[in-house]
């Protein structure tokens, strides 16, 4: 019985582990859109051969509006289905995007994001996700004529309250596209989760993910505009699935 | 100091004024393969958003008077247009050359 209990603990930290890893499919641009509001749907499914790895879904819709030029809050519900599970509700997001200061202004455009999710089930713990994103522009790129954009997120996570573990995860995320034009850019893009940084007993093996992307942006004008983001992520160690897909719709209007 | 000014106090500077809903120069020559600033002025009693997706900048300038600074450049001659995502018949381009 005691055998269980340890099983089901144990369960309920690599599933609450799985939480904060799925939400990581996603670049944090240090850009707030001022005035407007945002729906946001963010979807990732990965393939393997193995069934432990095959099949990991997991999706989030987002609600946010740009109060500030400097702060832009939302709300987010993730919805995960680990392999062989039924999809459940993880728990509600509060999320924070702070623009530190205008594109172009600086060698870097610097921001901050953080976030706090309540975990839905009083199995899986609570979480802090906070960390500086970074993106530079690159125009004319080596006198080519080409305009890139280039994107860094650096972001610790870090369990409170009931069932934490005492690890510290770092999540690195980057992007770099090529503005071809608004609805269509190429890019590469690299998601790692390095688990073991702080603590090595508590968490598993670092994941690696890199992989193509798009994204693109079709704008109705007074109608708002639509932005999406679609990739595919090559798993580069045995303790990543092989493949990733992972997809981005947002939808916002200005007010 | 993670990050370096890049926008010297050198850098050229052009304006736009926003009244009566439409901007008041419909194409802003500028020097390519420089960097350079744009005050966007609205004389206008409501805001406003410049915005342009050739150029990858969305800002809001509220109104009776109030400016932004767009930074813009080093960019590759030609000719980039932006808009009022609040009044999108309000339309101009910058070109450079």
């Amino acid at each position: 019985m005691q055998r269980i209990g340890f099983a089901l603990v144990l369960a309920a930290t690599l599933v609450a582990g799985i939480v904060a890893a799925r939400a990581d499919f996603e670049i944090r641009y240090p850009i707030v859109d001022y005035r407007e509001f945002e729906f946001e749907h963010n979807g990732s499914t990965s393939v393997d051969s193995r069934s432990a790895f095959n099949n990991n879904q997991s999706y989030t819709y987002e609600l946010g509006y740009g109060l500030f030029p400097w702060w832009e809050p939302e709300i987010e519900a993730p919805y995960n289905a680990p392999p062989g599970s039924n999809s459940a509700f993880g728990g509600l997001t509060w999320e924070n995007t702070f623009q530190l200061a205008d594109p172009g202004e600086y060698w870097l455009t610097p921001g901050f994001f953080a976030e706090y999710q309540h975990a839905a089930s009083r199995a899986n713990a609570d979480l802090f996700m906070f960390g500086p994103t970074v993106q530079r522009e690159w125009n004319n790129a080596l006198g080519s004529g080409l305009d890139t954009l280039h994107t860094l997120n650096l972001f610790v996570t870090k369990q409170v309250g009931r069932n934490r573990n005492d690890a510290t995860p770092i999540a690195v995320a980057w992007q770099s596209r090529l503005r071809l034009n608004s609805y269509l850019q190429p890019g590469i893009e690299y998601y790692g989760n390095l688990n073991n940084v702080v603590n090595r007993t508590t968490m598993s093996d670092p994941t690696h993910r890199v992989g193509p992307v798009l994204v693109g942006l079709v704008n109705f004008y007074r109608f708002g505009a639509l932005k999406y983001e679609a990739g595919y992520l090559f798993g580069l160690n045995n303790a990543t699935e092989r493949g990733t897909i992972r997809w981005r719709l947002e939808y916002e209007k200005a007010f | 100091m993670l990050v370096a000014p890049a926008a010297r106090a050198d850098d050229a500077n052009f304006v736009l004024t926003m009244k009566g809903r439409k901007f008041d120069v419909a194409e802003l020559q500028v020097p390519a393969n420089a960097k350079f600033t744009v005050t966007v002025k609205n004389l206008d009693p409501m805001p406003a958003e410049f915005e342009s997706t050739d150029l990858n900048r969305e800002k809001v300038v509220v109104g009776g008077g109030g400016t932004i600074t767009i930074y813009l450049g080093p960019l590759a001659p030609g000719r980039y247009a932006f808009f009022d995502d609040f009044n999108p018949q309000a339309t101009g381009a910058i070109v450079a050359k």
